[in-house]
């Protein structure tokens, strides 16, 4: 039996730590099922997240996000994602949005059933709430594994990483 | 929790049949009617020498009420009463009653028929009923020895047992429903109330008895509503009101009064709901037990509906379920009009492990 018969088909929601909640659609989860590390020839993948931040509330939903392209390299335990490609989709989904598709953050799997953030990826991802230019407080972070699939929360104000409960 | 209150306001104004002096197409219709009754009587009883019976109108039903929604399956229905100055005890047959209204009324379209509660004059465009005028016939309270309406109810054909004076209160009736709750609380309830007329016109065969009754669905909503609103602004007593969950709160609770009713042997799940005023009747008497196993169903499938519209992060979901449960008329908005517009994005390169 392969593990990923555990992975979560149904839309996941994850819980905020100030309220609001985050939903990974179903059909999300059906475009990065190729790509869970199940078996040892499978490459770490990974992309970026993009989304609606909902009117009047906390809310999120995840509605795009990108696959490895060109210029990514990976190998079975690293992911490099080239800033060029993704940026392009980024572009592209914000403007056909009327700019409310916007970048969330990033993806990558781990081989691995439940999923915890390396010393590299933590250090990326508070990189990544210094350097990157977007318009909110926070991005999401996720690392699909091959049982489950995990969502951290940073707070580019605080520096802070919050790894969010599922409802 | 996402804003899904707009797309019910937005429901509601796309269903709600204004009130009836509100809607000049309906009130000519009507205003034709009742001239050609006053003209059909003077006409039959003159010819007959004798004196004209006197009478006065009222209008009744939902429109009255500010519960009409828009027909999507079947005609505009306009309903009035006409009291006659008479007593009910000096016409022991009260269809005979009736035929004074069938026969000036007969022959003013190509339909005119005397039914169980009313005469009914339907209008038809190319070949379709467009809409029909029912006129409920009463023995006016003022010349009742006991002070009550009484409604002329039987067919032409009926057996006498059929043909009966029934004590009834439309006024009355018209009249709760118009006090029930008041301002923004009320305004809430009688959307409930149109809701549910749509969920049934959407849901249910319009055949015989197949779906509940718009009375009736207005009455368990007039027994089980209460206002379901937020307050957000204390100093300026300000509420956003939940019509979401006002109407879970009485589908829940016309689900939770089905039940079990005993009678000669045989069982039967039944919703039974009465008329606040006489005649004080079961408003769902006349479904079959088939039928009501049926409304039960379907009250369950929008209560389901309703949760995951309740339980949904995203608005466009929600719409789609409701979507679903309602027909066209509930809108689903643009996964762009959810959302707050962002500024650009500029992202650098990433390295995981
Ligand atoms: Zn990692």
């Amino acid at each position: 039996m392969s593990v990923t018969d555990n992975l979560p088909t149904n839309q996941i929601v994850y819980l905020r730590p100030k309220g609001g909640r985050v939903l990974i659609p179903e059909v999300i989860l059906a475009s990065i099922a190729p790509y869970v590390q199940n078996s040892w020839n499978k490459p770490e993948a990974g992309g970026v997240i993009m989304g609606r931040y909902i009117k009047d509330c906390e809310d999120i939903v995840v509605d795009k996000i990108t696959l490895p392209m060109l210029g990514d390299k990976s190998g079975r335990f690293s992911f490099f994602r080239n800033k060029k490609s993704h940026q392009k989709v980024i572009d592209h989904e914000w403007e056909a949005s009327n700019y409310t598709c916007t970048y969330l953050g990033g993806w990558h799997t781990h081989p691995e059933p439940v999923p915890t953030p390396s010393f590299v990826d933590k250090n990326d991802w508070k990189r990544n709430m210094k350097q990157d230019f977007f318009d909110s407080n926070c991005l999401f972070f996720m690392i699909v594994g091959t049982a489950e699939i995990r969502l951290w929360e940073g707070n580019k104000h605080k520096n802070s990483l919050t790894a969010l409960n599922r409802i | 929790m996402a804003d899904i209150q707009k797309y019910f306001t937005k429901f509601h104004e796309a269903i709600k049949l204004k009130r009836f002096e509100e809607n000049s197409t309906l009130v000519e219709k009507r205003d034709i009617i009742l001239n050609k009754l006053a003209a059909g009587l003077k006409k039959n009883f003159e010819d007959k020498d004798e004196s004209v019976p006197k009478y006065n109108w009222f209008n009744q039903g939902s429109y009255e009420m500010g519960t009409g929604i828009k027909p999507i399956n079947s005609d505009y229905d306009i309903d009035v009463g006409i009291s006659f100055k008479i007593a009910k005890d000096d016409y022991s047959d009260p269809v005979d009653v009736k035929k004074w209204v069938y026969e000036a009324l007969v022959g003013h379209t190509k339909r005119v028929e005397v039914r169980r509660p009313c005469v009914t004059v339907f209008y038809q465009k190319e070949g379709e009923t467009e809409y029909h005028v029912d006129l409920a016939v009463y023995s006016d309270e003022e010349c009742n020895s006991d002070g009550k309406k009484y409604l002329a109810k039987g067919k032409l054909n009926s057996s006498s047992n059929n043909k009966v004076w029934d004590h009834s209160e439309p006024c009355k009736l018209t009249n709760l429903i118009n006090d029930h709750y008041s301002g923004d609380d009320h305004k809430q309830f009688v959307r409930v109330v149109r809701y549910l007329k749509r969920w049934k016109d959407n849901n249910f065969k319009i055949d015989g008895n197949a779906a509940p009754i718009g009375i009736g669905l207005t009455i368990t909503s007039y027994d089980y509503y209460t206002p379901k609103k937020d307050l957000v602004d204390v100093f300026a007593n300000k509420y956003n009101y939940n019509d979401l969950s006002a109407l879970k709160n009485v589908v829940i609770r016309m689900i939770s009064c089905f039940a079990t009713y005993y009678d000669n042997g045989t069982s039967s799940e039944r919703l039974k709901t009465y008329l606040p005023v006489e005649p004080r009747c079961d408003v769902f008497e006349k479904m079959t037990d088939n039928q009501m196993a049926d409304f039960k169903k379907q009250l369950n499938a929008l209560l389901d509906a309703l949760n995951i519209a309740e339980d949904e992060v995203d608005p466009v979901a929600a719409c789609e379920s409701l979507q679903k449960i309602f027909g066209d008329d509930f809108p689903v908005p643009e996964k762009s009009d959810t959302a707050q517009k962002k500024g650009p994005a500029i992202i650098t390169s990433s390295a995981s492990a």
